[in-house]
């Protein structure tokens, strides 16, 4: 996976083009420039090879949301040209306008936080940000979370697992499995609970705020490109800015 | 002699509780000795370690008399992060001692060494040694979160162990493991102290201490009750009233006094029965 | 009575992991069985097959007349006890005594009768001073104590027991044996996964002993720690006083302490 040129970007240069994306969407007018956006993201997360899960998710995150919020806009922002009517709902120019504006953006935007995230792994993420001064402690917080989860679920099927052998029946019907579901969760977090000072003292013993600057064996390097990207970003920002207000 | 670890009158009573977990605790361990710490469960013996790791008072507030010395320095004028490199803790739970923030398990161990900030290129030398001297190579690029209890607890003693502190307190730390398993953790103990460390640990499995040891204390219901060189307290008739377990071989050795049989001293590891028994012929063309 | 029956049971997962190979073997009711081997070496597989929480690729697990492919865990619980090895995979209420009666309580027993088997359970585990506490404030030795309570107070015919030993001290080791006790006077099977020899000698005659993901031996417990070739495919260590009658040249069979005890009085008295 790690071949690729485009995955082997340092994270910050990701991100830089995630907020370029961002910048751009906001500065430029209209909603075609914005829709437009969505294709070349499609096209980068194909080069990247992560086409598949890129398209799988902004499809669950954030199709329903757009059509939700263009259908809200359509019937009520507010504007004079009615298109269509039927009892208090009016359907106006303006407010498909507005619908389609709204959405473009926060398909571009929205989709282009997805690639990122597909595109760069969050520990790599996360130690570009400690690299710049992110404390070790916010740095811990944000991993452990990511850890935590699948911890969460494997706890979980050992619970269930314990329940069995007590009689408690998981397997049929979705009611039967909701019914043994609510009894784990007391133990799920009761566990983690207990577990948090125990994993206090675990960093402690580890040295975690030992009094000198930490090295890490996972390092981060920058190419030419990644020092070269981001500047190209700001170029495209500030002439798009000037473009836009100042001609 | 320098005493390494130093309690003087030390007593500790947790935040909402009225009765003391330690009472009045005086001991010293010199510098490259073996201690173990035994007791039944509930004496306070975890405390004791905790006491010494200077998580009492530094993270479990509550109420601490006494002076706790280590190094020559008392613990209260230590910082917490100062403490890690000097004084290494495994404890009981395998499950819970991960960093939770590594991948697998070469990184796991490598934790420790990066908060110190040691050079890359050092910890890469020093984890490899690690995992080769707890035998867990094969267990590389494995996630921590995915091993078994016995698995775990060797991932924690090597993590601890790479820092490479002065003193070591581990707690219980053969629990899970298979009596292979146990004697290699012993081993791996031995070989510490024979780099100069500083050793407490707490076990219930006597034959091992009896033939690894060299010092016991021994803890019933918050006090110490009983310290010194591990053949004379198993040999002191007090130690029975406690209630705990004997090394088998002096468990039996007692039962054959009672019975009438002459022992010219009491054995505490299996092969000294014959000695004992005076019968060192018998076991010479074995 | 419960019957438990492997017949040439293999259990590999979803992935094509190889746990156990092989296995056949019959618990009949009220026997107690020790199961030893190395870390890894298919212990806990098999008990899992046992009462149905894994369910065989291969072979057949009856218990009873149940086949555990045709039942679920829960149903397979009333008749097979399983004690988890880590107490913390097992414990979900906020109080020893609610943990207890769960058990028999899911079952569906008469109020009474759960009541009943609550408190011998833990009475029989030391544990009924506890009963208002939250397990998770308990030490280990003794939320294992909770665990093993838990599953007694179900009164199912077979109980297993993974690492009952670990952590306890002289106190716990008596509850225990006092336990298996009163479980055989009720005619109950007990199977034991444990590292500690001592524990098996003392309270143990048939041990089965495992290496590799397969059946290395299963026989009374004289001629399993004295059998060298058994040893050291298994790796186990003898226990203690096996290698004292060893080294003091008694000839083989001697496993407990009392038995020591005598042939060294025999031979002093001659």
């Amino acid at each position: 996976m790690k071949q690729n040129i485009l995955l082997q970007l340092h994270p910050m240069t990701k991100f830089f083009f995630t907020l370029f994306i961002f910048a751009v969407v906001l500065i430029s007018p209209g909603y075609i420039f914005s829709f437009a956006i969505f294709p070349i993201l499609i096209l980068i997360a194909m080069l990247a090879g992560v086409a598949k899960e890129f398209l799988n998710i902004v499809i669950k995150a954030l199709v329903t949301v757009l059509i939700f919020i263009f259908i809200m806009q359509m019937f009520f922002y507010p504007g004079e040209n009615v298109l269509w009517e039927w009892g208090i709902f009016e359907i106006k120019q303006e407010g498909i306008k507005y619908g389609l504006l709204l959405t473009s953006r926060i398909l571009a935007i929205g989709s282009a936080f997805i690639l990122f995230f597909r595109m760069t792994e969050v520990r790599d993420f996360v130690k570009s940000l400690e690299d710049i001064g992110l404390p070790p402690m916010g740095a811990y917080v944000v991993l452990s979370t990511l850890q935590i989860i699948p911890e969460m679920r494997r706890q979980a099927n050992t619970i269930m697992e314990a329940q069995k052998t007590r009689g408690v029946e998981t397997e049929g019907s979705i009611f039967v499995r909701a019914k043994a579901f609510i009894p784990t969760l007391t133990p799920l977090i009761l566990s983690s609970i207990a577990g948090t000072e125990e994993r206090a003292i675990t960093l402690e013993s580890r040295a975690f705020s030992a009094p000198v600057k930490k090295t890490s064996l996972h390092q981060l390097s920058k190419s030419n490109m990644d020092r070269a990207l981001p500047i190209v970003f700001a170029l495209v920002v500030i002439g798009l800015i000037v473009w836009r207000f100042f001609l | 002699m320098t005493a390494m670890i130093d309690l003087k009158n030390v007593s500790y009573r947790y935040p909402v509780s009225d009765d003391s977990v330690l009472k009045n605790i005086s001991f010293s361990i010199e510098k490259g000795k073996f201690t173990a710490i035994i007791g039944n469960n509930g004496s306070g013996k975890t405390t004791l370690c905790n006491t010494i790791r200077g998580f009492v008072p530094h993270f479990y507030k509550g109420e601490l008399d006494g002076e706790v010395i280590i190094d020559q320095t008392k613990i209260t004028d230590y910082q917490l992060g100062q403490l890690g490199e000097k004084v290494g803790y495994v404890f009981q739970n395998p499950f819970i001692q991960v960093s939770g923030v590594k991948d697998n398990v070469f990184e796991e161990v490598a934790y420790g060494l990066e908060n110190l900030g040691i050079p890359v290129e050092e910890i890469k030398v020093r984890v490899e040694e690690v995992l080769k001297l707890v035998k867990i190579e094969y267990l590389r690029d494995k996630n921590p979160f995915e091993l078994s209890g016995g698995q775990r607890q060797r991932v924690a003693l090597a993590s601890i162990i790479v820092m490479d502190p002065e003193i070591l307190v581990i707690d219980e730390p053969t629990s899970q493991l298979d009596p292979i398993g146990t004697q290699q953790i012993f081993e791996i103990i031995r070989l510490m102290k024979e780099r100069g460390k500083t050793i407490v640990l707490v076990e219930h499995k006597m034959d091992l201490i009896a033939e690894y040891a060299d010092d016991l204390l021994v803890m019933h219901k918050g006090e110490l009750v009983m310290q010194g060189p591990v053949r004379e307290v198993f040999a002191d008739p007090e130690f029975e009233k406690y209630q705990i377990q004997y090394p088998h071989v002096t468990e039996i050795a007692l039962q054959l006094q009672q019975s009438g049989i002459p022992l010219t001293f009491l054995p505490i590891r299996d092969e000294e029965l014959a000695d004992a028994l005076n019968r060192t012929e018998v076991a010479a063309h074995d | 009575m419960t019957e438990l029956h492997l017949t040439n049971v293999s259990f590999s997962y979803p992935d094509g992991t190889k746990a156990l190979e092989n296995l056949t073997l019959s618990v009949t009711s009220g026997e107690r069985v020790a199961i030893v081997g190395q870390n890894g070496a298919g212990k806990t597989t098999a008990v899992k097959l046992m009462n149905g929480l894994l369910k065989p690729t291969e072979g057949s697990v009856l218990v009873g007349d149940w086949d555990t492919k045709n039942h679920t865990t829960a149903q397979v619980s009333r008749k097979v006890g399983y004690v988890f090895q880590n107490p913390d995979d097992q414990i979900f209420h906020n109080d020893v005594e609610s943990e207890v009666r769960f058990g028999p309580k899911n079952m569906g027993f008469e109020p009474e009768r759960v009541n009943e088997l609550t408190d011998w359970a833990m009475k029989l585990c030391g544990i009924s001073e506890f009963a208002e506490e939250n397990p998770y404030n308990l030490p280990y030795s003794v939320r294992k104590f909770v665990t093993i309570a838990s599953v007694l107070a179900m009164d199912s015919d077979i109980i297993i027991l993974d690492e009952p030993t670990a952590g306890q001290d002289k106190i716990g080791l008596q509850v225990l044996g006092n336990l298996l006790q009163v479980l055989e006077e009720k005619q109950k099977s007990v199977i034991t996964i444990t590292h500690d020899m001592e524990f098996v000698t003392d309270y143990f005659t048939r041990i089965i002993v495992m290496a590799n993901r397969q059946l290395v031996a299963d026989d009374n417990a004289q001629k399993v720690f004295y059998n060298t070739e058994v040893l050291e495919k298994s790796m186990l260590k003898p226990p203690a006083v096996a290698q004292m009658a060893k080294l003091l040249d008694f000839s083989p069979g001697i496993l407990s302490k009392q038995q020591l005890i005598e042939a060294i009085l025999a031979q002093h008295s001659l």
